[in-house]
């Protein structure tokens, strides 16, 4: 049987999930290059111009990404990201009931699954504030790498801006006031989590799935842990959760409850 | 000193005078039994090719560019020399609205507020009725022969809206663009009629149109022009248009006092719940849309149908300009209605 292919087309980069031996292999690329390189003249993307796919060729693909006419990718079918990041972490969770939280480049999503379905979803925010671009945009102002900025969560100074672009504003001024860098690391990790988790509490439930590339940061995996009632999981793969997904998806289209894969970690309560 | 929008009540001088624009359902039987042709100055705004030249006179003007879209519109409309008086909504729709009669009025615009009450006291509304006669220069039973006459057209457009969802021959933007003209019968309630008859034949012959999703669209009418069409892009279809079929008056009384108490949308929120859920249960709908305007205090009405809507699939979706849809938007509304068809084809139906 050929093998399927999920594709999840990021603001950063566009990520691949297929299945090898029961196991998801990943791999991603940088999605301007991405687009640069897998132009086709026909239009649309064709990703056989990438050199890992260069002689492949898969049974079925499933891609996903910012809406359905934004990804028009050759022998693809499209689902929307939603279903995507549920799938994604239905399989990485082997859970069928609870909330998952994806944290990505631009936007925060909360979705509600039940019984394995989606049973509802929120996408509240029109702009970047709160999300990883924020976090990004505040460890280059500082000098730090995020990987860096994630280990602050002491003493976290008071930041009330998480846009991504008024945020440096804000930022400057403490540093103006003379909060340490460690502070105002934390207050930045705090304030992020303080917007999610606004959004966990319009989904209430036992158990919060994490995903998307903030997922690694785990002080603000923390501070979302103290924030709520369930417990906060993190996949194996937070950051490839949505090709996983459409890679399920593409896998099979009959409902799957796959439960393959490491096991989730808890996400600490104190660190 | 100016007089107050409270104490105009004397018979205005209608020399030259023949549309009147509205800023939402008024009781027009008032305005089509004196002879003149009431303009609902939101269908006027957002049917017109430079809608958005209205929009941009409104804010060169000074209004705030974080305002609500529609005002902006109405007021370009009201500028735009397009109407000669205003029968304006001041309690019952918004104070933004009330705001924009002060402004309107200021520039020398001929106007009188009508005030639905918010208790629904009917002594309060004939009064406003009165009042609104007076100044026309007709009585209560001109009005009154009036309503007859227009609910001959209403009962064109309460049958449009039949097959909307019983049948499932009119889309939800036919169903939106007719049902919404029942706020001015488009000025001229002969011509009107006989486009909602031709349309009816039409229809009837019509097959059933195709989509499988069916859902409800509440809250003020949508400013994006190209909603309807996307959705039916998804496999869904608008089977019910809350607002739009309120501007029909469907709730019979021979009581032209009693038939505007009825209409839902300018009282509270409550008693549009206990109508949304009837028509939700009655056509059969798989999830409901919530039409929100930016800068609109109806925003907060959002928590109230949550709250009280029980558990079917829901969705707001927030509109600015009169513009088309944004990707941000389509995305939410995209992945609504596949949430929905993959509940249906894994339980029956969503929502349980
Ligand atoms: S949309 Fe809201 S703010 Fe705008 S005119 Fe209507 S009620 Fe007023």
């Amino acid at each position: 049987m050929l093998n399927a292919l999920g594709i999840d087309v990021g603001s950063r980069y566009v990520k691949f999930a297929r299945f090898e031996d029961g196991r998801a292999v990943m791999d991603k690329v940088d999605t301007v290059m991405f687009y640069r390189r897998c132009r086709a003249v026909s239009g649309g993307v064709d990703i056989r111009r990438l050199e890992q796919f260069a002689q492949s060729s898969f049974g079925r693909i499933v891609a996903t990404g910012y809406g359905r006419h934004n990804v028009r990718i050759q022998g693809a079918e499209v689902i929307s990201e939603i279903r995507a990041h549920a799938e994604g972490a239905r399989y990485q969770t082997g859970l069928l009931d609870f909330t998952l939280i994806d944290l990505g480049g631009q936007d925060t999503k909360a979705i509600r699954v039940r019984d394995g379905l989606v049973d509802d979803f929120l996408m509240n925010d029109k702009c970047a504030a709160g999300s990883g671009r924020y976090l990004e945009n505040i460890a280059r102002m500082l000098g730090i790498t995020v990987e860096e900025l994630a280990g602050y969560c002491h003493n976290p100074a008071k930041l009330s801006v998480t846009c991504a672009i008024f945020g440096e504003s804000e930022v400057i001024g403490k540093l103006a006031e003379g909060v340490e860098i460690e502070s105002i690391c934390a207050g930045a990790n705090l304030s992020v989590a303080s917007r999610v988790s606004a959004l966990m509490k319009r989904f209430v439930s036992s158990t919060y799935v994490v995903t998307g590339g903030v997922a690694r940061n785990g002080a603000v995996t923390k501070f979302l842990a103290e924030r709520c009632e369930g417990r906060v999981l993190v996949p194996e793969h937070p950051a490839f959760n949505g090709a996983i997904g459409a890679a399920i998806t593409a896998q099979t289209q009959e409902t799957v409850f796959h439960t393959v894969g490491e096991p989730a970690k808890e996400a600490d309560r104190a660190p | 000193m100016t007089a107050g929008l409270r104490t105009e009540s004397r018979p205005f001088n209608r020399v030259g005078m023949k549309r009147i624009g509205i800023t939402t359902t008024v009781p027009s039987e008032f305005i089509f039994a004196a002879g003149l042709a009431p303009v609902d100055l939101n269908n006027i705004f957002v049917t017109d090719i430079n809608s958005s030249g209205f929009i941009e006179l409104a804010e060169t003007e000074g209004l705030p560019r974080a305002s609500c879209g529609w005002i902006k519109g109405m007021y370009g409309a009201a500028r735009a020399g397009m109407v000669d008086a205003i029968v304006a909504v001041s309690d019952g729709d918004c104070s933004h609205t009330r705001t924009l009669l002060e402004i309107i009025q200021s520039e020398g615009m001929p106007l009188i507020p009508f005030a639905y009450p918010y208790d629904r006291d009917h002594s309060l509304l004939r009064k406003q009725m009165e009042k609104l006669a007076a100044w026309v220069g007709v009585s209560m039973e001109d009005a009154e022969k009036w309503m007859n006459r227009l609910d001959s057209i209403r009962s064109k457009l309460w049958e449009i809206d039949r097959l909307t969802w019983e049948e499932n021959r009119v889309t939800g933007f036919e169903n939106h663009l007719l049902l919404v003209n029942g706020s001015d019968m488009e000025g001229d309630p002969d011509r009107f009629e006989e486009k909602c008859g031709r349309f009816l034949e039409e229809a009837r012959q019509r097959p059933a149109l195709p989509q499988q999703l069916r859902l409800a669209f509440i809250g003020v009418p949508p400013i994006i022009g190209d909603l309807y069409e996307f959705i039916e892009t998804l496999n869904a279809r608008v089977v019910f248009n809350e607002v739009q079929r309120q501007f029909t008056l469907p709730f019979r009384s021979d009581d032209i006092v009693e038939r505007y108490l009825l209409y839902t949308y300018p009282y509270d929120v409550f008693s549009r719940i206990r109508d949304i859920k009837e028509e939700i249960a009655k056509r059969d709908i798989h999830g409901v849309i919530h039409y929100v305007q930016s800068f609109c205090h109806r925003q907060m009405e959002d928590v109230m149908f949550r709250k009280h809507l029980g558990n079917i699939p829901f969705l707001t979706v927030e509109g600015d300009a009169p513009q088309k849809l944004d990707a941000r938007t389509k995305l939410r509304l995209e992945s609504f209605c596949e949430m929905l068809s993959l509940k249906i084809s894994a339980l029956g139906r969503p929502g349980c």
